[in-house]
């Protein structure tokens, strides 16, 4: 079934290399509209190195990244997002001084018109635009469950509500594809539940997922493929059942800790 | 406009080397501590400055020159020549101690942003000038003269003088060793292994604060050298004199990749040579800012320099 | 608990203007307006200076000060970016008032516009390469960039080199209003207008999508620009905004001084003004005005300073960063005041 959906992320014999470290060797990934796809691998598989190439951190040695139908080589970080990918990050890089709130508003800014010279003479375009942010903005943190901590700096959120704005900043931007990058780190069991039934509230309202994460069981349950790398190789990809199966994954996670179960 | 330039190539030449040794010495001051810290040593111009006291002071009073005795001759001059380098490299050396322990070490041990680092560095370099400026009264200082400035020869109808040539090779020398030491001490290594990865050198146990510590003074220590050679070839310093030498070494240490000893360099006696040849086309009064558009030039083509790491690397 | 709230001056003034009714901050705005405005009256008080006329100070260092920290706050203190070469657009605004008042017909208001637009257009010129660079380099860009215009000023003809330029006019009266050299309230009181209109569109753009991206950029730029801000616009904004102030006040400047020379220029103003900033609160309005008031001031009223002024700065700096980064009165926390709020409530 999934396969007749179009595909929305593309990347095509994707190669990164850090002076003599290849991170990724390559790689061909499809994701397609409206499905979960988990990306998983052992530490240091490059993982994160998928998402730095497709925002734009890393230009690629070789290879091609397609979004859309656009490639995203040329596209300058800023053009990445506004033209739908939204990511979050490994290591929780929110805006520490500004509210819950105030870190969505300006995540919601990049489709938006009005510039300095509006907001300086209030033009009204410009006050529109406010406003329509903000409550959009909260829309996002109710639909998150994160509503109520809006008014709280950024910095002195529980660590659950960090991460969990983390998305929230990142469906701001409006987003054809989010990706998210292991939102569910440091997540007790109970929580981690809680995530798998937000990501999945995510998806169906109309968001794509590329996730990356650790816990087998997490992504077991929610995600609709699987794409395993090791080393920077692309070792497996197909339904979570397959995958969970496949010797070759197994092998890669050996003594990797047994909540791979 | 360019007669001047060919007339004169060859004596050009050999007095943009040596200004390009001084170059070289007071852009390892940047490069060495940009290495650890990844921050430019703001202050380091002032260390220059400091330094060029410290050589005047030597002569002038420890040793009783005034601008009128006759230069020294023999033992003797190879005494008072190397007190005014040791001098030199002394108080530059303790500057830069001094500088780090006050501006970086406390905000570094805080963790607090790099704005708050470069504005503290800003504020030592003015203290230490205006310090300066105090003592000396605003007024220029001259150098006695020590080194009787003979001409030893003539190459291809430049004269070989006896200052430029001693800068020249004890400049390199210098330098030679410094590199030797960064290469092949234990305290080198563990530069070199902070400069690569903070962290990993951490795990190795490498003891961060005596490191960085190290690095300033081994920085000061050069610069020291070259503000003793400058006042060598120059006689003058004043309060003020460090911002110049400051823009032209940091700009050679961008120019061979900062944080790269190797390439401060090359990148010193590259811009030695251009600064001097520049001067003789355009004139003298637009030395600094020929320098400036170098810099914005490489910064806007070849940011990494020569020979240097990237300057913005970022990772998410 | 009590006594640290009137120790905590910001939190004391949000207090008090959050908790009132909107008429009640008309007239706080207005109380205090007017209280400045007078202030060139009080020369004869404690506030008098012993080495420069009074309402000559009020002017020049303090509202020039005011005027300048606020600009350069927009760059160093929203998005976070060291400008150390402010003072070039200050003298460009300078220089722009002296050529054509001299050599025009026009006066200052009409070079008003023309000096705000070369140094913004500066601004653009040297943002655009170095703005790319991450801050220290930055820094030192900016640093070279005043040097190397003071150094043009000095030895370019049309600048009329280190003789500087003479006979620069003064503005011509509005109204009743007459510009005077022995008496200068009237200079103030125009400084105190661009203050005003400075505050004003700082505070509007801070509180809209501009202010964001600043204070994205600054806390994070890296992840500023992957949640879609086009980081290198809003710098350039904001280090052209920073430079069209310096340039009002550079033109402001001329035709009060009458005469520039390119030794006015020097690094030194950069500093005094980043201090202003920093002594003050890096990032808040009213924090960099009260510390370039007092900057401005204490040099004139205390003869000791007055010497060693630089050095008193430097060591600001130094001292201010390494024990209390926040300044005088620290940047804004919402956060804190919204509680306050609640609890009241
Ligand atoms: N900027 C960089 N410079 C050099 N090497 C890098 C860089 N970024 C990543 N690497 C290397 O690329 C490899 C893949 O790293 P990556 O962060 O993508 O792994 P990951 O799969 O996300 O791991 P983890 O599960 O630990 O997050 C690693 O060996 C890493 O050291
Ligand atoms: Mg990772």
């Amino acid at each position: 079934m999934a396969s007749t959906r179009k595909t929305l992320l593309k990347l095509d014999n994707v190669t990164m290399k850090f002076g003599g470290v290849t991170a990724l060797n390559g790689v061909n990934l499809e994701v397609k509209e409206g499905e979960i796809l988990a990306l998983i691998g052992p530490n240091g598989a490059g993982k994160t190195t998928v998402f730095n190439v497709i925002t734009g951190v890393y230009k690629q040695t070789s290879g091609i990244v397609d979004f859309d139908g656009i490639s995203l080589g040329n596209q300058k970080r800023y053009q990445v997002t506004a033209l739908g990918v939204a990511r979050t990050f490994q290591n929780i890089r929110l805006w520490g001084d500004m509210t819950a709130l105030e870190n969505v508003i300006t995540a919601t800014d990049v489709h938006k018109k009005s510039g300095l010279v509006g907001a300086l003479f209030g033009f009204p375009r410009a006050r529109r635009e406010e406003t329509e942010n903000r409550e959009r903005a909260m829309e996002i943190l109710r639909f998150i469950g994160i509503d109520e901590y809006s008014d709280r700096l950024a910095k002195n959120l529980p660590y659950g509500v960090q991460r969990r704005l983390e998305i929230a900043r990142a469906l701001g931007t409006g987003p054809k594809l989010v990706l998210l990058d292991e939102p569910a780190a440091g997540f007790n069991p109970a929580e981690k539940v809680e995530l798998a039934a937000t990501i999945k509230r995510v998806r169906d309202a109309g968001y794509t997922v590329l996730l990356i994460e650790h816990d087998m069981s997490l992504i077991m349950g929610i995600s609709d493929r699987v794409v395993v790398l090791d080393f920077g190789t692309k070792i497996a990809d197909d339904i979570p059942s397959v995958v969970q199966k496949d010797p070759r994954v197994i092998e890669a996670y050996l003594g990797v800790p047994a909540d791979a179960s | 406009m360019f007669e001047v330039l060919i007339d004169q190539f060859w004596s050009l030449t050999i007095a943009g080397v040596a200004l390009g040794f001084i170059y070289v010495l007071v852009s390892l001051g940047y490069t060495m501590v940009y290495g650890v810290l990844r921050m430019i040593n703001f202050a380091n111009s002032e260390i220059f400055m400091w330094g060029t006291f410290g050589t005047i002071i030597t002569s002038r009073d420890i040793f009783g020159y005034t601008q009128t005795s006759a230069p020294a001759t023999g033992p003797k001059l190879a005494l008072v020549l190397i007190s005014q380098l040791l001098m030199s490299m002394a108080v530059a050396g303790l500057t830069a101690v001094f500088v780090e322990y006050v501006a970086y070490r406390r905000l570094r041990a805080k963790g607090t942003n790099r704005l708050a680092t470069l504005i503290s560095a800003i504020g030592i370099s003015i203290v230490l000038s205006e310090l300066m400026r105090l003592l000396t009264d605003s007024r220029p200082v001259g150098s006695p003269r020590v080194l009787e400035k003979i001409i030893l020869g003539e190459v291809w109808g430049a004269n070989l003088r006896l200052d430029t040539i001693v800068t020249i090779f004890a400049a390199a020398g210098i330098y030679f060793l410094l590199e030797r030491f960064v290469k092949l001490s234990r305290m080198g290594k563990a530069i070199r292994a902070v400069s690569m990865n903070e962290d990993a050198a951490k795990l190795m146990g490498v003891n961060l604060n005596r490191v960085i510590t190290t690095t300033f003074l081994v920085g000061g220590l050069a610069t020291g050298a070259a503000a003793f050679f400058y006042i060598t070839v120059f006689e003058y310093t004043k309060f003020n004199i460090g911002f110049t030498m400051g823009m032209a070494a940091f700009t050679a240490a961008v120019l061979g990749g900062i944080g790269n000893i190797r390439g401060a360099f090359y990148g010193g006696l590259f811009l030695g040579l251009l600064e001097v040849y520049a001067s003789a086309v355009l004139g003298t009064q637009w030395k600094a800012v020929t320098v400036f558009i170098v810099l914005v030039l490489v910064l806007l083509f070849k940011p990494n320099g020569l020979f240097g790491e990237a300057v913005q690397t970022t990772r998410a | 608990m009590k006594i640290r709230n009137y120790w905590n001056l910001r939190d004391f003034g949000a207090n008090l203007w959050e908790n009132a009714s909107r008429p009640k901050r008309v007239a706080i705005a207005l109380i205090s307006i007017g209280f400045v405005a007078l202030l060139p009256f009080m020369g004869a008080s404690f506030l008098a200076t012993p080495i420069a006329s009074y309402d000559a100070v009020l002017v020049y260092p303090v509202g020039m000060f005011v005027l300048m920290s606020l600009g350069l706050n927009i760059v160093v203190g929203k998005s976070g970016m060291l400008d150390l070469g402010y003072v070039a657009f200050f003298a460009i605004g300078a220089y722009t008032m002296a050529i054509l008042g001299t050599t025009t017909k026009l006066n200052t208001w009409e070079v008003m516009p023309i000096g705000i637009a070369l140094s913004m257009i500066a601004g653009v010129l040297l943002g655009i390469p170095t703005l790319r660079l991450r801050g220290d380099y930055l820094a030192i860009v900016t640093l070279g960039f005043g040097e190397i215009v003071r150094l043009v000023l000095l030895n370019s003809s049309w600048s009329k080199g280190p003789n500087g330029i003479a006979n620069v006019p003064m503005p011509p009266n509005i109204g009743p209003l007459k510009f005077e050299l022995e008496n200068q309230k009237v200079f103030f009181w125009v400084v105190m207008a661009m203050i005003l209109l400075t505050i004003w569109m700082i505070r509007r753009l801070t509180v809209r999508r501009p202010g964001r991206a600043w204070e994205a950029i600054r806390q994070d730029e890296d992840a500023a620009e992957l949640m879609g801000v086009h980081t290198l616009k809003y710098k350039i904004w904001s280090f052209t905004l920073g430079a069209a102030v310096g340039g009002a006040a550079g033109v402001l400047y001329a035709s009060k001084n009458l005469y520039i020379a390119p030794e006015m220029f020097t690094l030194n103003v950069s500093i005094l003004i980043l201090a202003c900033v920093v002594f003050g609160g890096i990032g808040n309005i009213w924090g960099v005005v009260i510390g370039a008031t007092i900057l401005g001031y204490l040099p004139d009223r205390i003869r000791f300073i007055s010497d060693a002024r630089l050095l008193v700065f430097g060591l600001v700096l130094v001292i201010v960063m390494n024990f209390r980064p926040d300044g005088l009165l620290p940047r804004k926390k919402r956060e804190k005041a919204i509680v306050k709020r609640e609890a009241n409530a």
